[in-house]
């Protein structure tokens, strides 16, 4: 039943008084997560993903979508989330349409739904517009945006950064992309924790990163391999400035000073689009390697390093689907200073292979 | 330590332990097989676990790698938090298992161990680090400290660590707690000694310091001023569980309330540490001890309780009394239940009473610190003010309670109007449920324990001035008891909540127990 905006919170508390005489569930929501489905084919794959993000994170969900039409209104339809059927309530499911030019009004109704004095987070659902004047409103109201340049070209890399510059002094700022990097960020990391691997780090000389490209990619890196390289080189204080690349029809070969940088494509099936597939890096007589195995969820870790041997090992990974990883995004809605150098940084070393943007966006 | 990474900087896991070899002396022993292999497979399933660690088990038993592993395997299956067992976690964990047959007693069997040690030193770059953990009888801590000593393994040399942990019983009185700490610290440093207490890995304890030193609205009034009283009770509704020897020579006082009871009261009543480090924390840990009014002589009879389960029920069907378990004298005279009234000398808590029991056979398993704060100063309102249905008396006051297990989390108890013309007040409660605000199961106490005995962090671990100071407080006590020769304890119905001298120690202070 579609409900007006003002019957809401009136439909969850009389819902939430049900649920206690059923199950005695205690209330319990950490946060107010908004969904913004930009485009209407993504619409079941966002409630899939809020609901699933509700079973594993107490949170009200809102998710807003629009349509074409010659009437402005805004209604909602309001539901409790459950683990499954029968179980007890573990949040609000708002489900928020507005059609036509009512869209410019999610951003004060979404503000009006979220709860008192908790955190809001708003996701932006699907490639996110070179400027859109709904999503800079919505970032001055949430506490975090978060997007997902798996869905991105590699172009988007610099789009996103300049979307992160300007929305800093609002909002956290975060990319499920990003999140998804983290594991292969850890073992990178774990190669140099020793003295005998942090005596290489400075005389670092290749860096081969191999990636699955999405359907149809021409880019030879994806936004994954652009911002692994990013965080790499920012580890390693590397500047972007004078970045020569050569490129063939499945790689890249970007030259920072006495660095190289090769990105491969490979394509594989049952990985997620851009995902990362090996990291190779070579110093002066020593060789790292982090290698995805046929079982995709499976990496090989091995280190020569002289003198100092460590055995290989292999290492069991999850594939976090997109709820998974927006959950790790929600447990820190903060702003995250790595991601943001990053990406900057990463921006800056594919731009000469990535079409520019056509215009810069207007300031938030 | 992970110093100087670049990749590091900014990352979750800032630091992760170096690489060394994990030995587990009483390799098949049932600590090893439900909590230490299932800990250490869910820290390598995290990826906590650095490359190349290894980990030996060394016991008596001849067996072969091949089948440590399978029984190994076995064991994390049936007790791991995370099953089914993830193939992928388990083929790099199966490949880091090994075994080395030994008598604890024989230094020949030390040398064995050494050179398989030192093999995998090569062959996985674990550099001399070490870990050893006894899963052992205290009765054999020192020889096999003696033996490690004698066989150069405990040395710290060359940048290497080698770190000894210990599981409680610490003693069973202050003369023999002082006597192995005197033989701990002839091969070993305090830095080395991690003596494990594993009620501290809880999340729940840990949350307690989270609570008082991570909110500014309650440590203003965490003080005598504001709290009429503290209780803290450690209920279990099992009897011993097969642990009959165990028990007779432990009894409630030395299982459960010299260890885990006063490590709870320790983390409650502590002043805030200058800094979240194993030494200031242990500093003001230890200070709450010290500051504990000793029970001696014919106080022990009037601030003390202890009782024996006799035969009762569990959830409707009937249970036999301790002297009836297996390994049990029948004319047993050991404690299953204790309950103390503690009071501090210190300027926050002096005049408040500490409450402290627990148990064995009792009505329902709850660990949980309830601290009841005082009355309004003023009786404005009633509960059941003037009105319909009042009954005049003053309000309930108001209570936080801490709940450690099962169903972690915090309730506050506070009065509030019932709706309608009068002023009529009724204690209600908010609750905050760990379940269902952070969903999932996070790690089990041994997996934080043990990672941070690898990263070298003892602040959740008990210092010797931490154990002797508990001792110092307890042994009276028990000598006392011991003097009494009583030939029977108060006996008290399995499943009830002790014996009745228990709700008299509480009550003639105009108090009662909690309900749980």
């Amino acid at each position: 039943m579609r409900l007006s905006l003002d019957k809401v919170e009136l439909e969850i508390a009389r819902l939430w008084e049900e649920e206690a005489r059923r199950s005695r569930a205690t209330r319990v929501e950490l946060m107010t997560l908004v969904a913004l489905v930009s485009e209407s084919h993504l619409l079941d794959r966002a409630r899939d993903v809020v609901q699933r993000v509700a079973r594993a994170y107490p949170l009200r969900t809102v998710l807003a979508s629009w349509t074409d039409s010659d009437r402005p209104a805004i209604t909602a339809e309001v539901a409790l989330h459950r683990p499954s059927p029968e179980g007890a309530a573990c949040g609000d499911a708002i489900s928020v349409e507005a059609t036509g030019s009512a869209r410019e009004w999610l951003p004060e109704n979404a503000e009006r739904l979220a709860l008192p004095d908790l955190p809001m987070c708003v996701w932006w659902v699907g490639d996110l517009p070179d400027y859109d004047r709904l999503f800079d409103r919505m970032a001055r109201a949430a506490d975090l945006v978060v997007v997902n340049s798996e869905e991105m070209d590699l172009r988007d890399l610099e789009k996103l950064s300049t979307v992160s510059a300007r929305v800093r002094h609002t909002c956290a700022f975060s990319d499920l992309a990003w999140i998804r990097l983290r594991t292969m960020q850890e073992l990178v990391a774990r190669f140099f924790d020793d003295a005998a691997g942090r005596e290489c780090v400075r005389s670092l000389e290749r860096v081969t990163i191999e990636f699955s490209p999405r359907g149809g990619e021409k880019d030879v890196a994806s936004t994954q391999a652009g911002l692994l390289f990013g965080w790499m080189a920012n580890a390693l204080s590397m500047r972007a400035e004078g970045v020569q690349w050569k490129r063939g029809p499945t790689w890249g070969e970007a030259t920072l000073g006495k660095v190289v940088a090769r990105f491969v494509h490979h394509p594989r099936t049952d990985v997620p689009p851009g995902s990362i597939l090996r990291v190779s890096i070579e110093c002066d007589g020593a060789r790292f390697d982090i290698e995805r195995q046929d079982d995709p969820r499976v990496l090989r870790w091995s280190r020569e390093t002289p003198g100092a041997p460590v055995s290989p090992q292999t290492i069991g990974v999850d594939i976090a689907e997109e709820a998974g990883l927006l959950v790790r995004c929600l447990e820190r809605p903060r702003r995250d200073f790595l991601f943001e150098n990053s990406l900057h940084l990463g921006s800056r070393i594919v731009r000469p292979i990535a079409p520019r943007l056509s215009s810069l966006p207007r300031p938030l | 330590m992970t110093t100087d990474n670049p990749f590091r900087v900014g990352l979750e896991t800032e630091r992760i332990p170096d690489a060394c070899v994990f030995v587990i002396f009483g390799a098949s022993g049932d600590l090893t097989r439900r909590k230490l292999v299932p800990a250490l497979y869910n820290l390598a399933a995290s990826r906590l676990l650095p490359p190349g660690m290894s980990i030996v088990g060394f016991a008596l038993t001849e067996t072969t790698e091949e089948q440590f592993r399978q029984s190994m395997r076995d064991a994390v299956g049936q007790f791991s938090r995370r099953k089914p067992i993830d193939e992928a976690v388990w083929g790099d964990f199966v490949s880091r298992l090994h075994y080395v047959s030994g008598r604890f007693e024989e230094p020949a069997s030390y040398t064995r161990l050494r050179e398989k040690l030192e093999f995998l030193d090569k062959t996985n770059g674990t550099r001399g680090n070490r870990i050893y953990y006894l899963a052992i009888p205290p009765s054999v801590f020192r020889t096999v400290n003696d033996n490690l000593a004698a066989a150069g393994m405990v040395a710290e040399e060359g940048g290497r660590y080698a770190r000894v942990v210990i599981e409680k019983p610490f003693g069973r009185d202050l003369a023999s707690a002082e006597a192995l700490n005197t033989d701990l610290h002839k091969v070993l440093q305090e830095k080395q000694i991690f003596r494990i207490d594993h009620y501290l890995g809880k999340e729940t304890v840990q949350n307690i310091v989270a609570l008082r030193f991570g909110n500014a609205i309650f440590e203003p009034l965490w003080n005598r001023n504001h709290i009429d009283h503290v209780q803290i009770t450690a209920a279990e509704d099992i009897g011993v569980e097969g642990r009959g020897k165990f028990y007779e020579e432990a009894g409630a006082s030395r299982d459960i309330v010299q260890n885990h009871l006063l490590q709870l009261l320790m983390v409650t009543a502590m002043e805030p540490p200058v800094a979240f480090t194993a030494d200031e924390v242990r500093d003001e840990k230890v200070k709450v001890l010290r500051a504990l009014k000793p029970i001696r002589g014919d106080d022990v009879k009037r601030l003390t309780v202890r009782g024996q389960y006799g035969p009762g029920n569990f959830a409707g069907q009937p249970v036999p009394g301790y002297r009836q378990e297996p390994n049990v004298s029948e004319r047993s005279t050991v404690e299953t239940f204790v309950a103390m009234r503690l009071e501090m000398d210190n300027w926050r808590f002096a005049g408040v009473p500490i409450y402290v029991r627990a148990g064995k056979r009792l009505a329902k398993r709850c660990t949980e610190i309830s601290v009841h704060f005082k009355n309004v100063p003023h009786a404005l309102l009633t509960q059941g003010a003037p009105g319909p249905g009042a009954d005049g008396s003053r309000i309930e006051p108001d209570v936080l309670a801490i709940r450690i297990q099962p169903d972690e989390g915090i309730t506050l108890r506070f009065a509030a109007k019932v709706p309608g013309p009068s002023m009529v007040l009724r204690p209600v409660t908010m609750d905050f449920r760990y379940g269902s605000a952070f969903g999932g199961s996070g790690p089990e106490a041994y997996e934080r324990l043990i990672l941070d005995a690898l990263l070298g962090d003892p602040t959740l671990f008990a210092r010797a001035d931490e154990v002797t100071a508990a001792w110092r407080l307890m042994t009276p006590i028990l000598q006392e008891w011991e003097r009494e020769h009583l030939a029977d304890l108060p006996i008290y119905p399995a499943g009830t909540w002790g014996p009745p001298a228990a709700f008299e120690l509480i009550e003639r202070d105009g108090r009662a127990w909690r309900r749980l």
